[in-house]
């Protein structure tokens, strides 16, 4: 065991490039990537289950282990503008936020987009109120669909950190915010070993943040103007060719943080056991993980389970999706979120993606595990058998709903 | 930022000026304007001396007192009189009073003059740049010293002619010494002295030195005598023995120490004389003392705190009563009164008092004193003067019909009654004079206007806090008690009071203007010691001005300036 540990572990975190392997949360894993980015501004305001890494941050400034400008403010609208105003200046910029609060978020997060700011905040997925509910739900982040930010979901806490700086190295070239998302509390709140890759390896990796046009006291430009009819649209054909970009580069950059960290969460999807699969499970975040002891289960009895682990959702990853599921039967997506009058989100958008692809398999919608309510292996199981069982695709089905 | 981002022409990628904007300054947004501009308080433009409130309000919140009496002094040389005895209409028109309760304005200058017995008026306030020309006054009372000390300022030589043998006039002659002790007059009039003002007392011009002497050896002769003839009541009896003039009688006390006092006296009148002289007569060893008034107390002219404590001390009152005769044998016993009633106002605004036909009844009384209101006795001026009302009248540089001869206080017309119109009146007309004397011709500054209306204070700057109370001192037996009654406020409500204030139009450096700019437009100049708004960068959201708690920021329209 202990010879399986340190086999997998040495994999997981190459000593070569690792300053120390904590053990830690979540939230912390995101306080220290916001550390080893050198992020030179952070605006915060708290929020269960985020709290803790603003908690963090505060005490790394205060202590000067980080050298940011602390701002504090009286919500979550100011936070994000005052990152936006941060990051107007060309200085790179961090926020994190949750639920509600990134509800109320929403009017600068367009703004963040639009005016091409590559802002990173760490969003930690919690169910909306009312009822009150702090525990994990997608909802929030999923909401935040059309604003123009990039977003991942994160299966641990080695991936929160790895995808922050990841996040940077990406906005920073297509100048598009991106948004990390974690799951409450069984992310946020659950301590794992966490690598924390060597600082000079992190500088080469992502270099000073300079881009070519910011307020400035010399040589000052004007920010966020008019744009008429016969302007405006062309604009927002240059945020669609970003988004396109990032797509281009998002690979490329889980590449070079291999090749310089030496690790690699795979780019848009983690397919598991999915070349010879018959039935696919979706998923994201932390039932990814649970879902694969599923996966072995099901192999074990000889029945083709295989995993699809969406870790981008915009850019939308169609072309990776189309080319995962050319050889399944079925496919089943499980959504912690609901887009209320419609189904699950993530099987929505997959399903949209494959309208128009050459092979169409049955899709079932399965929502799962709201507000946090456990999604377990008896859970997923009962997902895959009734997936196995469907002879036509079921847009919706709500799983462990107490009638 | 990427190559791929710059598409096929060079447009940028969000909606951002390629060249240099910095020409463009956001100040040419705006289309409304702040000002940054003081303006003139209620208080002062109440206060008929226009002494600056807020401004030695201020000086007292950082403990300074003796600058505060020096801001004063300029308007006031008489500041331990004045807190005394004012009526302060400056507290009337104090906007605290539509919050809570007025600021004690009257208690803060008589604080500040206290702070202050020791040091006597300063040099630097006197001009440096001294004057051949000579100016008699006649008459020593807050008038004629008031005017004294302004001319003194101006560099002027005065002289003040007095006929009592102590300067100080109706301040000495006709105000009680427990409400104005005569330490603290002895030393206003004495720091006045003190610039050089030649006071001759025991003089009386038209008897010792005629007027025309005064015109013939001065450049300019001020009278400032004064009102003391007391108007009779025309009724019958009034020759009775016992009938006398309150303020003969407040006269004889104040500079004999001792006056004929009944057991059971009859005061006529409503105003301060009628109760400085009931409460005299209580402390002179009347039994009873009774004010008979024709209108009823909402009526009265004299100051209410001191109708209160006259009311505290014992005197009774007779209210909307009026005598129309006096009996007695030799002696005055009986006063026979009137009752009135109230009717339309008349010219002062007040309800005119008619006689309620078959009302007549009787008092008895074995002194009665009338203080139904004085003239100034002007035979001095063998009629050569154009009077109104019994008094000087004067054009509008406080000059009479004789060239180069000026008059104030109550010998002329315009406001009169109080020690501090007569003040503002000498101080007038030494601004008149000095005119005259430079320039042969005079013109005055019109009538003050205050730009603080109550709604203009930004009430959630300040919380509800009471005005204090100040302590008094009223002995079991007020006989032969002169004591002064009114003690004052301790330093600590001084110091709470200048802090309620709401200083109105009078920037108190709280940098709520500074704090709120959005565009940090504005700062402080350390040496002008004033807040400096950036018009490049101004947008004229106005948030400056709604935050100054106290109406010291101006908007206005930018249409007006760039005219």
């Amino acid at each position: 065991m202990e010879q399986i540990m340190n086999e997998t572990m040495s994999k997981y975190f190459n000593p070569e490039t690792t300053a120390s392997i904590k053990v830690m949360e979540g939230t912390h894993a995101a306080s220290q990537a916001v550390k080893l980015a050198r992020v030179k501004v952070i605006s915060a305001y708290p929020i269960t289950p985020q709290t803790s890494i603003v908690e963090k941050l505060s005490e790394l400034c205060a202590s000067g282990e980080i050298d940011a400008e602390f701002i504090k403010v009286e919500s979550e609208h100011s936070a994000m503008a005052s990152v936006v105003g941060a990051e107007s200046a060309g200085v790179r910029s961090f926020t994190a936020t949750s639920s509600q609060g990134l509800a109320l978020m929403h009017e600068i997060l367009h703004w963040a987009a639009g005016a091409r700011l590559p802002i990173v905040m760490v969003n930690v997925n919690r169910a909306l109120a009312p009822a009150w509910n702090i525990w994990v739900e997608q909802t929030d982040s999923l909401a935040q669909r059309d604003t123009g930010w990039i977003q991942f979901y994160c299966e641990s806490n080695q991936e929160v950190l790895d995808m922050v700086l990841q996040a940077y190295r990406l906005a920073e070239q297509v100048m598009l915010p991106v948004m990390i998302n974690l799951d409450a509390f069984f992310l946020s709140h659950t301590s794992e070993p966490v690598a924390l890759p060597k600082q000079e390896l992190v500088d080469q990796f992502l270099p000073p943040y300079n881009p070519k046009y910011k307020m400035e006291l010399e040589g000052g430009h004007a920010f966020g103007g008019l744009a008429m009819p016969d302007s405006y649209m062309e604009l927002r054909y240059k945020m669609q060719k970003s988004m396109e970009e990032a797509e281009r580069l998002i690979p490329i950059v889980a590449e070079e943080y291999d090749h310089i960290i030496g690790r690699h969460h795979g780019t848009f999807l983690e397919n598991y056991r999915v070349a010879d699969a018959d039935y696919l499970l979706m998923t994201s975040g932390t039932i990814s993980g649970t879902s694969r002891i599923v996966v072995d289960s099901y192999r074990e009895k000889g029945i083709k389970l295989g995993m699809i682990k969406v870790r981008t959702f915009r850019p939308f990853p169609t072309k990776a999706i189309r080319e995962a599921v050319k050889n399944a039967k079925k496919v089943g997506v499980i959504d912690r979120n609901i887009s209320f009058g419609q189904s699950g989100i993530f099987f929505s958008e997959a399903k949209a993606a494959l309208y128009n692809a050459e092979h169409r398999p049955l899709m079932n919608g399965y929502v799962a595990g709201l507000g946090g309510r456990d999604v377990t292996p008896e859970t997923i199981s009962e997902i895959v058998d009734h997936l196995i069982a469907s002879e036509k695709g079921q847009d919706l089905i709500w799983i462990g709903v107490k009638k | 930022m990427s190559d791929i981002m710059d598409l096929k022409n060079d447009q940028t990628l969000m909606a951002i000026s390629t060249g240099d904007m910095s020409w463009n300054k956001t100040g040419s947004w705006r289309y409304m304007r702040p000002l940054y501009e003081n303006k003139i308080p209620p208080c002062t433009v109440g206060c008929p001396a226009h002494e600056k409130i807020p401004q030695y309000f201020a000086l007292v919140k950082e403990k300074k007192y003796k600058e505060a009496w020096e801001t004063i002094l300029p308007d006031n040389p008489m500041p331990g009189v004045t807190g005394r005895v004012c009526y302060h209409p400056c507290e009337n028109v104090c906007n605290r009073g539509e919050y809570d309760e007025t600021i004690a304005i009257h208690n803060m200058e008589r604080f500040v003059a206290d702070q202050n017995l020791d040091n006597h008026i300063p040099e630097y306030l006197v001009s440096k740049e001294k004057r051949e020309e000579k100016v008699a006054i006649i008459g020593s009372g807050p008038a004629g010293l008031s005017a004294a000390y302004q001319l003194v300022r101006q560099g002027f030589k005065v002289t003040v002619f007095e006929s009592a043998n102590e300067a100080g006039g109706m301040l000495r002659i006709g105000i009680p010494s427990y409400r104005l002790p005569r330490e603290i007059l002895d030393k206003e009039i004495d720091d006045i002295k003190r610039l050089g003002v030649e006071i001759r007392a025991g003089i009386t011009i038209g008897k010792d030195l005629p007027l025309s002497n005064l015109q013939k050896n001065f450049d300019a002769v001020l009278i400032a005598v004064g009102a003391y003839k007391s108007w009779g009541m025309q009724i019958p009896g009034e020759e009775l023995k016992g009938i006398r003039s309150g303020l003969d009688y407040l006269k004889q006390y104040n500079l004999q120490e001792q006056a004929t006092t009944g057991k059971n006296v009859v005061v006529v009148g409503g105003g301060n004389t009628a109760i400085d002289t009931a409460r005299s007569a209580l402390r002179m060893g009347a039994e009873k003392v009774t004010i008979v008034y024709r209108r009823s107390r909402a009526e009265m002219p004299a100051v209410p705190e001191e109708i209160e404590d006259a009311k505290k001390e014992g005197v009774q009152f007779v209210f909307l009563a009026n005598p129309i005769a006096f009996h007695g044998n030799g002696s005055v016993q009986e006063v026979e009164l009137i009752k009135m009633e109230l009717g339309e106002p008349d010219k002062s605004g007040r309800r005119r008092p008619n006689p309620v036909k078959g009302s007549e009844y009787r008092i008895e009384a074995d002194q009665v004193l009338l203080a139904i209101g004085e003239v100034p006795d002007l035979e001095f001026t063998e009629g050569q003067f154009k009077l109104l009302h019994d008094r000087l009248n004067l054009d509008n540089g406080q000059m009479t019909s004789q060239k180069g001869i000026f008059a104030c206080g109550d010998a002329a017309n315009g406001p009169i009654g109080t020690v501090v119109d007569a003040i503002a009146t000498g101080h007038r007309a030494a601004t008149a004079i000095g005119q005259y004397l430079r320039n042969g011709k005079v013109a005055l500054n019109g009538k003050m206007e205050s730009g603080v209306p109550f709604d203009t204070i930004n009430l959630d700057y300040f919380v509800n806090e009471p005005r204090p109370k100040e302590q008094q001192h009223h002995p079991e037996t007020l006989k032969e008690n002169f004591e002064e009654v009114n003690l004052g406020i301790t330093i600590e409500d001084a110091l709470n009071e200048a802090n309620r204030c709401f200083s109105c139009g009078t920037c108190t450096y709280c940098d709520n203007c500074l704090i709120f700019c959005p565009d940090v437009a504005i700062h402080l100049d350390p040496v002008k010691h004033e807040y400096i708004i950036d018009y490049d960068y101004c947008k004229g959201c106005g948030v400056c001005v709604h935050e100054c708690p106290r109406n010291a920021m101006a908007f206005e329209e930018e249409l007006k300036w760039n005219k």
